[in-house]
């Protein structure tokens, strides 16, 4: 671990004096624990592959809110609550729904040196609470935007979305920004109680200087299900990670993952879900383009307790590389402590399809339409789970994917 | 002439295939092309069509006046040349009805056009699905995906009269189809003969050649065309197989 500038205390130091001595004390706990764990490292088997070592020294202060500067990084979705924040600081101007910011209560998770800082540091963020048997009536765009100017910025917030029996909601965390160098830290707790649906989208794509690190936990009751839909574009260095643990037997996790990073992007995703309850099931489905010198990282874990049995379990990971300089590292994990489970996982990684791209092409498609064409069927199956169409498309033009064309088969199939 | 096949030489991993191929077809004739496997039948239907991979290293061929082997495989498509494939490949995710749009608006570009209106293309393709009977509903689907191999040498067909192509090369279009599935086929062929239209049938059998009258038949043996004659000489090669012309 490398030596923590004197900057973090100093930053710490001011955030502290603003508050009730009771939080100060926490805080500061947290705080020591960071000083002390420092940032993980290659050493720290789960972030083997990212590199955070290099931050310790970035000079970073706590990023600002300025009300009187409010422009939106990104496109608002139609029909859906809003609540926007920016550095941190919550957008009354652009939220449809205040009263979902709030503080959520820190719990100890993890402990590694990321959930420790973001601990000692955090800001208000979504407090979303959904009592049995409520269906929220439209679904909730979360804006999280970094927009930092030059100088060394960081931020951080938790999050929390807690569902009551049966209740059902529908949530998009969506991580832009701009700015010099800056590290964004983000913890989501979630818990789903009985029977709860929660359909959680996860869109990141910061632009150049950003250190995006994002850590979800969640826990299912019976027969609760989740559904978390990550898309990684963009510039900078965004590592996601998501502990789902099935607590209640019948509880489903659905986890796609699309990877695109940006030119020399970083992008790594680490899901982890453990089945400490029978009769769970769990997917894991990830696709990744990547291409120049971008990098995609992906380690999907499922870890089976003793005594959840009949467990059903299966993860496929995909990647396409496009680049020589580009780099894919995609690893299936298992650890099963059951015997009457059902597993399967497999992970390719892999060029576009020549045949079928001679094929597109043998019919006067040209060679980069062809081209769009195959990767927006590759990534289809994880953006098809995005709840808005809005967002499927906003995503596949930021790509330039051709956007899905649902009147010509719709209309192909009345036909009949 | 619409094509004009000059001395053409070419090659697949080094190995030389065709070695000093001549053929010339006129606006409206249908060509039938036999031979022994291994003749290089396919490796002309694919040079033509411009398929990476073959290599020409000497020949020319000509496409109403133009050459062709200066084009990429897309331009000579939309320039109307039309390869149905042995093995019409599977991509799941690209909707059938993605690639005809894809393909149609592709030659309407190269040719100065507008877009298709959405109502004209599926008024088209419907009328043209049909003909070699394709229930429009497979159209959603991913292209050949889940289809059998009669449905996959149908749809190939479909995509032909689609785009309404000047030449139609059918690289043994008609192998492993049942007598309806052939007769469908046929039927989608001699739909588009026409006096602009050109057709070449790569074929193994005279079965075909009894739905699709060709105009004239050429024997490919060891990469060149050896023989050429009327539709009595697919005939012959039924009765007496290929062994007395390699011999000669």
């Amino acid at each position: 671990m490398s030596a923590l500038s004197p900057a973090w205390a100093d930053s710490f130091e001011r955030l502290a004096g603003a508050l009730p001595v009771a939080e100060q004390r926490e805080r500061r706990a947290r705080f020591d624990s960071f000083v002390a764990t420092g940032f993980p490292g290659p050493a720290d088997e789960a972030w083997h592959y990212t590199d955070l070592a290099a931050q310790a020294d970035a000079g970073y202060r706590l990023a600002h809110f300025d009300e009187a500067d409010d422009a939106l990084l990104a496109a608002t979705l139609p029909g859906s609550d809003r609540l926007v924040y920016k550095n941190g600081g919550l957008d009354r101007r652009h939220s449809t729904v205040e009263t979902l910011d709030g503080t959520a209560a820190i719990r100890s998770t993890g402990e590694d040196g990321i959930d420790a800082l973001n601990a000692a540091f955090a800001t208000r963020g979504l407090v979303y609470t959904l009592a049995a048997n409520t269906v929220a009536e439209r679904p909730l765009q979360v804006l999280l935007q970094s927009d930092t100017g030059d100088s060394p910025a960081m931020l951080h917030q938790r999050h929390r979305i807690s569902l009551g029996a049966n209740a059902e909601a529908t949530v998009l965390l969506q991580f832009v920004g701009r700015g010099g160098p800056r590290l964004l830290t983000h913890v989501i707790d979630v818990s789903l109680a009985a029977g709860a649906k929660l359909n959680l989208h996860r869109l990141s794509d910061e632009g150049d200087g950003a250190t995006l690190v994002t850590r979800l936990d969640a826990r299912l009751a019976r027969d609760a299900r989740l559904q978390v839909s990550g898309v990684s574009l963009g510039a900078g260095l965004a590592r996601h990670r998501a502990d789902l643990v099935i607590e209640g037997p019948g509880a489903e996790v659905h986890a796609t993952s699309l990877q695109v990073p940006g030119a020399k992007a970083h992008a790594d995703d680490l899901v982890r879900v453990v089945h400490a309850a029978p009769q769970g099931l769990s997917r894991i489905v990830a696709r990744g383009i990547v291409d120049e010198r971008a990098k995609a990282i992906f380690n999907g874990r499922v870890v089976v307790r003793p005594g959840a049995q009949k467990t059903d379990s299966e993860q496929r990971l995909a990647h396409l590389l496009l680049s020589r300089k580009a780099e894919v590292n995609a690893k299936p994990d298992l650890e099963i402590h059951a015997d009457d489970v059902k597993c399967a996982h497999g992970a390719t990684v892999g060029q576009l399809d020549a045949v079928a791209l001679a094929y597109l092409r043998s019919r006067g498609i040209p060679l980069a339409e062809a081209r769009a064409l195959l990767l927006r069927a590759f990534a289809t199956e994880t953006l098809e789970r995005l709840a808005w169409p809005a967002l499927q498309a906003q995503i596949a033009a930021r790509l330039d994917l051709p956007a899905a064309d649902p009147e010509l088969d719709e209309v192909s199939g009345d036909a009949a | 002439m619409l094509l004009e096949i000059t001395n053409l030489h070419a090659r697949v991993d080094e190995k030389e295939i065709l070695k000093g191929l001549n053929l010339s077809i006129r606006p409206g004739e249908v060509h039938a092309i036999m031979g022994p496997n291994g003749a290089g039948k396919s490796t002309l239907s694919n040079v033509i069509a411009g398929r990476e991979g073959y290599e020409v290293t000497d020949g020319s061929i000509r496409f109403l006046g133009r050459d062709l082997l200066a084009l990429d495989p897309e331009v000579r498509a939309c320039e109307g040349i039309f390869l149905g494939f042995q093995y019409p490949v599977e991509i799941p995710g690209v909707s059938n009805m993605t690639l005809l749009k894809a393909a149609v608006n592709a030659r309407r570009k190269h040719s100065g056009e507008n877009e298709i209106a959405p109502n004209d293309f599926l008024t088209w393709v419907r009328e043209q699905a049909k003909k070699v009977r394709i229930d429009p509903k497979m159209l959603s689907r991913g292209v050949n995906e889940g289809f059998s191999g009669g449905e996959k040498k149908r749809n190939e067909i479909l995509q032909m009269l689609v785009l309404q192509p000047t030449l139609m090369i059918l690289d043994e279009t008609d192998s492993g189809l049942d007598i309806d599935a052939l007769k469908i086929v046929s039927d989608g062929i001699n739909a588009l003969r026409g006096p602009a239209r050109s057709t070449v049938l790569v074929t193994h059998y005279q079965r075909l050649l009894d739905y699709v009258q060709p105009d004239f038949v050429h024997v490919l043996a060891r990469g060149r065309i050896v023989r050429s004659g009327g539709p009595e000489l697919a005939r012959e090669l039924e009765e007496k197989g290929y062994g007395w012309l390699e011999a000669a």
